[in-house]
């Protein structure tokens, strides 16, 4: 026990010291201090937020059952996914950026811990509404009223993504 | 150029005693959750409002009739609009003095007032025009309704770092 505890708090130091060095090294500082990088990829991280969240939202409508009732929910599906996969990716590398910056900051601040924590529980909602239910989406791509399983998919995506967004805003005032 | 040159500056100085910015002045999350939200209904404004210009060009949804489309999305654009205009005008009186001589911000309220007149003009009217077939007039419609509110959102971003 007392092991496994040590074998731990070792990982975690070193990842720690990773994130320092990390922090440390002369493209984070520059990134962090220089006067125009910064804001600029700030910029593309939140406008990005509305090609991304913004079009996944409108499909979390549709399985809510609050929008669209009358639109397929895979055309919709398919037709918003090249759309929202660009914006999530302009949203992952300025994230990756962003991070890059501010390393150990992001690193010990609570807000984008669980920011990280909301984006996985995100990406695992994703998956297993493609595994489960969205593979027999032919039997209730025209109901109005959609499977429960959808339902869930569509409300846990939405609430997920709301905290995604307030936690990456509060993780400059943590 | 900037707000300065327009209004007087005992208005600005007036906006920043008003109690809603008083109140933000007092408090520690006040600020902190009215720019929240406004971030909030940021992203379901560019969202909808990119959907209806994606179909105005003919690049999505083509099954559906810009009418239809529209349809489902303008209680969503108009919420959203709401719900930025409600936050952003406390978020406006807070720092009123510092937005009077900031040149973003005359530039995005600019790009503001330019999106909405195109919203309730040819953009209401290329959608419905467009209902049997895409016009050129849809394709401009949304390229410029694209543009100005991009323009606010950049703008809007460049207020904290260009004064």
């Amino acid at each position: 026990m007392m092991y496994a505890t040590h074998l731990n708090s070792k990982i975690k130091m070193s990842f720690l010291q990773f994130i320092q060095w990390l922090n440390d090294t002369h493209w984070s500082t520059a990134l962090r201090e220089g006067d125009n990088a910064f804001p600029i990829v700030e910029s593309f991280h939140i406008l990005a937020l509305g090609f991304s969240v913004g079009t996944i939202m409108l499909v979390d409508l549709r399985l809510m059952g609050l929008s669209f009732r009358r639109v397929r929910a895979s055309d919709l599906i398919r037709q918003f996914e090249p759309w929202a996969m660009g914006g999530f990716s302009v949203m992952l590398l300025s994230g990756l950026l962003l991070f890059f910056a501010e390393p150990l900051k992001a690193y010990t601040t609570i807000a984008f811990r669980i920011k990280i924590l909301l984006l996985i529980l995100a990406g695992l909602n994703v998956w297993l509404f493609h595994k489960g239910i969205y593979r027999r989406v032919a039997q209730w791509d025209d109901a109005a009223v959609v499977p429960w399983q959808a339902k869930l998919t569509g409300y846990s995506s939405l609430i997920l993504w709301l905290g995604i967004i307030v936690c990456g805003r509060w993780t400059t005032y943590f | 150029m900037h707000l300065l040159n327009f209004l007087p500056a005992t208005f600005f100085r007036w906006c920043q005693h008003t109690w809603i910015a008083r109140y933000q002045a007092d408090s520690l999350w006040a600020f902190a959750i009215i720019e929240t939200v406004h971030i909030l209904g940021l992203t379901v404004l560019l969202g909808t409002l990119l959907a209806m210009d994606l179909r105005l060009l003919g690049l999505s949804m083509r099954r559906y009739s810009t009418v239809q489309v529209a349809k489902e999305l303008t209680p969503l654009t108009l919420g959203a609009l709401g719900v930025m205009v409600l936050t952003g005008i406390p978020m406006f009186m807070y720092q009123a003095i510092r937005y009077s001589t900031s040149t973003p911000f005359f530039i995005k309220m600019v790009f503001l007032l330019s999106a909405i007149s195109l919203h309730f003009t040819i953009h209401r009217k290329a959608i419905l025009r467009d209902v049997n077939e895409d016009t050129r007039l849809g394709k401009v419609s949304a390229c410029l309704s694209l543009m100005c509110w991009l323009g606010v959102a950049f703008a809007g971003r460049a207020i904290a770092f260009v004064q």
